[in-house]
């Protein structure tokens, strides 16, 4: 196989989950790298919606920098504002929510707010919520990238920004008035995860080949579903490498990041 | 009447945070509707300078809600002109924004006598692909200002609301996350389906600060690329000061009036001004500067590390007070910057 970065794997893998005759709602960076390829291989007819208002561009100028990338505009199917584009989605044409964040929990609820316990004085503040909150309540399914670390992978978030399944209940989803069925997978450089449909708790799916279910359970906090037969994540051919380093991110924006320690 | 109810998401984080009462931080819906029905309706010449506009529309405690979204069409020579102008105890409100609010908060921290910020209602401040917004990282972990989250559909469906002529909206989101406990709106049993939905208050500005890809003297305005919340802030606000890449005839706004995105009703002021979004970007006129946009954070971002406000300084002397108009910043970065930015736009298609 060749050689290839985090980056590199975790867009590929964005790309593997996403299925054709879709529409993706798209967060800045990796998201769009994935979804890029996506279009470029298995599902052309899949397309992507960004927060600012618009809906299935063509992205021949360049990979929009970022969602709100006058690029991201380029011919559009439909170009309107970011109300147009959350009421698609809250009417239920947006099937994925493809978001980042700095922690998630068992049950799929992510952190970009803040750090620290008394949101009034913080003791890391976040950019905020963005879409990313109102992407994660009422796209169908909710497709997370994290860095696979113990403090990003916690027992409790420090603040519930992006909505999974809750406690865990099963009309936690419906109390909270969102419309969305909820957390789908949880990409990392490293493990593949989903989510048990009785317990709503992340399971693991896949593991980097050469990597054990115990070498992912070291780097969570919370106690995983670990299946009996582990998958091995599908690796980038040298095609797909090509389509994510000359055609999607020829600068290398996005692909020439290091995972943050 | 509609019972408040919860939808039990107490026990998901670690969050603590105090219980408010609530309050407008802005004008009510009834005193902005008492204000827009007694402007002038007619059609009337609204072109002046930002200095005037600026002079007669910004009050210390305002409300001020800023237009564009991250750095695209962002009201940065407004903006400018609002620092120059100085004022205090501001409320802002925003989607999301870059540049124009952290020029604001960099003001606040070379000279608090001349800019202050009390507090934001927002959905995100920051920089994407080139980082965190130093600035509000230092403002919020040292408690000086307060913050109200909610989504980017949240605060633009809130300037929809107050668009409307409505006090508040149903929305599907905020519902089961912590922005539910912190923010001002509430959950509600829904008096039709009895099932809990999330409402969020109208949010009217005192004033809305937009920039327009193009606009007749009356305000008429046309918007190309992402519309971001731009037309409903600008319904929203008790007044909005619209500048514009260019004014245009009435008579091409009348040619295609289905083109018109905000009415001349709206509009209490008219400001022609190219590169009014620079450095964010302006679709169909010129692509944002990175690079000044990457100097400019890097100044904030020594600050928040050093304490050193020293460069900050020296930026606001050289590119804001030691200019007497927002073309003379423009003169100070260059037409060969400007002739780039525009090249990279690649001529987006906008019809004029």
């Amino acid at each position: 196989m060749p050689e290839y970065s985090d980056m590199e794997m975790i867009a590929y893998t964005g790309s593997r989950i996403l299925e054709d005759e879709k529409i993706v709602f798209v967060g800045t960076g990796l998201p769009i790298l994935a979804a890029m390829h996506a279009q470029l291989t298995h599902a052309p007819n899949l397309f992507m919606i960004y927060e600012a208002g618009s809906l299935a561009p063509l992205l021949d100028m360049g990979m929009p920098l970022s969602v709100g990338d006058t690029r991201a505009a380029r011919k559009a199917l439909f170009l309107k504002g970011l109300c147009a584009a959350f009421e698609m989605t809250q009417r239920g044409y947006s099937d994925y929510a493809f978001i980042g964040g700095a922690q998630i929990d068992m049950h799929g609820n992510i952190c970009s707010t803040m750090e620290g316990p008394d949101y009034n004085k913080p003791s890391i503040r976040f950019p905020g919520s963005g879409g990313a909150g109102a992407m994660a309540a009422n796209c169908e399914r909710t497709i997370a990238i994290m860095a696979l670390e113990k403090r990003r992978f916690v027992n409790q978030v420090d603040f519930l920004t992006s909505i999974g399944y809750g406690d865990g209940s099963p009309d936690y989803r419906e109390k909270a008035g969102v419309m969305g069925s909820g957390p789908y997978r949880v990409i990392t450089n490293q493990a593949l995860f989903g989510f048990d449909e009785k317990t709503r708790r992340m399971m693991l799916l896949e593991v980097k080949p050469g990597l054990t279910a115990k070498d992912i359970q070291d780097k969570v906090s919370f106690e995983l579903i670990i299946p009996p037969v582990l998958k091995e994540m599908a690796e980038p051919t040298e095609e797909d490498l090509r389509l994510l380093r000359d055609v999607i991110d020829k600068d290398g924006y996005f692909l020439k990041k290091k995972v943050q320690k | 009447m509609l019972n408040t109810v919860s939808s039990k998401i107490k026990e998901v984080s670690k969050l603590k945070y105090k219980e408010k009462p609530f309050e407008y931080w802005g004008p009510t819906p009834d005193e902005s509707r008492k204000i827009v029905v007694n402007k002038s309706h007619g059609l009337r010449d609204k072109r002046t300078t930002l200095k005037e506009a600026v002079a007669k529309y910004v009050k210390n405690g305002m409300n001020l809600g800023i237009g564009g979204f991250v750095n695209t069409r962002v009201p940065v020579a407004a903006v400018h002109e609002i620092i120059r102008k100085g004022v205090t105890d501001l409320t802002i409100s925003m989607q999301s924004n870059s540049i124009c609010t952290e020029l604001l908060a960099g003001a606040m921290i070379v000279d608090p006598d001349r800019v202050s910020i009390k507090r934001v209602e927002m959905a995100w401040w920051g920089y994407e692909i080139i980082g965190i917004a130093p600035l509000f990282r230092y403002l919020t972990t040292n408690g000086i200002i307060e913050v109200d989250d909610y989504t980017n559909y949240g605060m633009s469906v809130r300037f929809k609301a107050a668009a409307m002529g409505i006090p508040f909206i149903p929305i599907r989101d905020h519902g089961g996350s912590d922005m539910e406990l912190v923010n001002r709106g509430k959950m509600i049993e829904c008096p039709f389906t009895k099932k809990n939905i999330y409402v969020v208050p109208a949010c009217h500005p005192d004033l809305g600060i937009v920039n327009a890809t193009a606009s007749d003297m009356y305000g008429n305005a046309r918007l190309f690329g992402a519309l971001c919340t731009c037309p409903e802030i600008a319904m929203a606000s008790n007044h909005t000061l619209l500048t514009t890449e260019q004014i245009i005839p009435t008579d091409s706004i009348r040619k295609y009036p289905n083109l018109t995105e905000i009415p001349y009703p709206a509009v209490d002021a008219v400001v022609e001004q190219p590169f009014a979004s620079y450095p964010g970007a302006c679709y169909g006129h010129y692509w944002f500067d990175m690079e000044h946009i990457k100097y400019f954070r890097s100044l904030g971002d020594e600050f928040r590390k050093t304490g050193n406000k020293e460069p900050l300084e020296k930026y606001y002397q050289e590119y804001v007070f030691g200019c007497e108009t927002f073309d003379d910043y423009l003169d100070k970065i260059g037409y060969k910057t400007l002739k780039h930015l525009r090249k990279m736009d690649e001529g987006q298609p906008i019809i004029i």
